[in-house]
């Protein structure tokens, strides 16, 4: 039985999660995208999401929300089995030095996105990323040729040999 | 389990059943049981209800189970002489497995040390720029590896060989369809032109070693090799004409650096010297299976290859094999495939109508089925065609194995033909639609080039 991998963008502002979600929505054929605009509302998404039996592949988290801030939230990720494997993004134009440090050392945070950010990078980004939980994760990685990173893909068949002839 | 799968485990259970309870006229008990054996492997390997190489086991378990001296058939007193189990486990490791060992090892190899890949580009080099001898030159790249590795593996390093230089094509090229489809085109072609090209070949190797007769590595590519060629600059031109190229140049930046480690030394003297062994056989007479030891030996002694590396082989690929092997050989000697190849009155149809139909079968089969499976099938049946006599003698036999392996690697119509084909699909740079006719062409002109060497060409070396 083949998992539903989740991307997960948190933003309390409703523009800029649109215009994020906007962003990549190319990804949202292979990718289903949930949306939460509070850590707390994140959570719960969360908990659903995993008791379909399925799995976030990568979260977007802006770091100023109401309530729980994103680091705080992306910190408790990385201590649950289920989610660590999450990659975790910070999108924030307001996350200072100590947080973002801790975010890094604590998270296990792939990247940081200041805002505005640039449209290409972030679909750069986000590929680059899912790319690393499939080829983590995944048996059969074939499928996400087209809309990830094919190359590394295509080497990681070719080094991996689970496609075979027959 | 999706609602086929449950189908083909009800359908092959049933045909396991059948033969217990239905009496086939003229044919022996042992017959019988192999004919149960026969409709549940069929069915469970056309299905894919267990996995294919599973299929496999469970015939040689019921092979052992029934159909053997230490099994719980007693056959005193009738015409079948029933086999020691061990020699339906012993194709495990019969000789053409072992030599599909060695390549395996080879490929696996030249895969860790990036070999395939510093082989691609240097062989590429003499094609320059313009596209359509790029794509030429990618083609003959492809199917020379394919000759020596997997078919998939091939196209799996090919597709990141390409994937650069149709990411510089405009988006309307119809050249990214025709370079993406050039690549599994040429794996399946290059596949049939040595005996470890790809499995089909092993099943009817083994089954013309089984009537005693010894096919030689460079016999084979005697054979074959003329009709890859072919097929190549025919497949060529038909790319070029379905999916002409928009710009006359490409660029082409392939990045690998020769490895210089005494690792990957060893891999490439023992890769020659294996390849050359191999390719002269009928020069020094040693066989090609013997020679297949060789590279298994020095590669693990020297821990070019370590434990994890021969983990990762595709054993699961030689069990495919062993199990097709194996039902062979009890389809041969119950008499099974001479029962069901006289339903027919083959005398009726002329030589060259005999090797098209099968030809044809093959064909049409391996492109819905793996084509292991479908060489596991129908090489019995075509073997036995040979041994009543209505194709003359051994150079008759190798013939219809010709015809039956050749055609069975033809198969590029639907992403689901071969996984080469799965591959170039999966990368998004052409549809299903896009491969159908290319694939229709190349596969309906491969038969017809097939039964054109069966009157002149192999005739005259056989």
């Amino acid at each position: 039985m083949s998992k539903n991998i989740y991307i997960l963008v948190v933003e309390d502002e409703p523009e800029v999660l649109d215009a994020i979600v906007r962003d990549i929505t190319g990804f949202e054929e292979f990718f289903p995208i949930e949306m939460a605009d509070t850590a707390e509302e994140a959570r719960e998404i969360i908990q659903d999401i995993l008791d379909q039996g399925d799995v976030i592949g990568l979260i977007l988290c802006d770091h100023v929300l109401p309530g729980d801030n994103g680091v705080e939230l992306l910190v408790e990720l990385q201590h649950k089995e289920e989610t660590i494997s999450t990659r975790k993004v910070l999108i924030t134009g307001q996350a200072g030095l100590q947080e973002t440090v801790r975010a890094v050392n604590e998270a296990d945070l792939k990247h940081y996105i200041a805002k505005p950010w640039n449209k290409e990078e972030l679909v750069e980004i986000v590929k680059e990323l899912l790319t690393d939980y499939v080829l983590d994760k995944v048996d059969d990685v074939l499928p996400y040729m087209k809309v990830l990173d094919g190359s590394r893909i295509a080497e990681a068949i070719r080094k991996g040999r689970t496609v075979t002839d027959n | 389990m999706s609602k086929i799968k449950q189908a083909g485990l009800l359908l092959g259970i049933i045909g396991f059943i059948l033969p217990l309870v239905v009496d086939f006229p003229g044919l022996s008990l042992a017959g019988h049981l192999t004919m149960s054996i026969f409709l549940m492997a069929g069915i469970f390997w056309m299905f894919e209800s267990i996995p294919i190489y599973s299929t496999s086991m469970l015939v040689i378990l019921f092979q052992v189970l029934l159909l053997s001296q230490e099994g719980f058939i007693d056959y005193s007193g009738m015409a079948y002489s029933p086999l020691p189990f061990s020699d339906f486990i012993a194709t495990l490791a019969s000789p053409i497995i072992i030599l599909f060992l060695g390549g395996f090892v080879l490929a696996d190899a030249s895969v860790k040390y990036d070999f395939d890949k510093n082989m691609t580009r240097v062989l590429l080099r003499p094609f320059g720029k313009q596209t359509v001898f790029i794509i030429l030159g990618l083609m003959l790249v492809t199917a020379v590896l394919s000759a020596f590795m997997s078919n998939t593996a091939t196209t799996a390093m090919m597709i990141t060989v390409i994937l650069p230089i149709i990411a510089k094509m405009e988006p309307g090229d119809p050249a990214r369809i025709g370079v993406t489809l050039s690549i599994p085109f040429a794996a399946n072609i290059g596949g049939i032109a040595t005996p470890i090209g790809t499995p089909p070949n092993a099943v009817v190797i083994a089954a013309l070693n089984q009537q005693g007769l010894d096919i030689a590595f460079s016999s084979w590519i005697f054979y074959a090799a003329p009709l890859a060629i072919v097929m190549l600059f025919v497949a060529w031109r038909v790319l070029l004409w379905l999916y002409p190229p928009a710009t006359r140049d490409v660029a082409l930046s392939l990045d690998s650096k020769l490895k210089k480690s005494p690792s990957a030394y060893i891999l490439y003297a023992t890769f020659a010297v294996t390849v050359v062994l191999w390719v002269t056989e009928n020069l020094h007479g040693i066989k090609s299976s013997m020679v297949a030891l060789l590279p298994i030996a020095v590669l693990t002694i020297t821990s070019v290859l370590d434990k994890n590396d021969i983990r990762k082989l595709p054993w699961e690929v030689l069990w495919l094999m062993a199990g097709g092997i194996a039902l062979g050989i009890s389809m041969e000697t119950t008499g099974l495939a001479e029962w069901m190849v006289s339903a027919i009155s083959w005398d009726k149809f002329g030589y060259l109508m005999l090797l098209a139909v099968f030809g044809a079968v093959a064909l049409v089969m391996s492109n819905f089925l793996s084509n292991t499976v479908t060489a596991a099938l129908l090489i019995p049946l075509a073997i036995s065609i040979a041994t009543s006599g209505i194709i003359e003698g051994p150079e008759g036999m190798i013939l219809i194995g010709l015809v039956v392996a050749l055609g069975c690697s033809f198969a590029m119509v639907l992403p689901i033909s071969t996984p080469p084909n799965a591959i170039a699909v999966s990368t998004g740079m052409l549809e299903t639609k896009h491969m159908i006719p290319a694939g229709l062409i190349v596969g309906i002109t491969g038969l017809i080039i097939i039964l054109l060497l069966s009157v002149i060409y192999w005739p005259l070396i056989l």
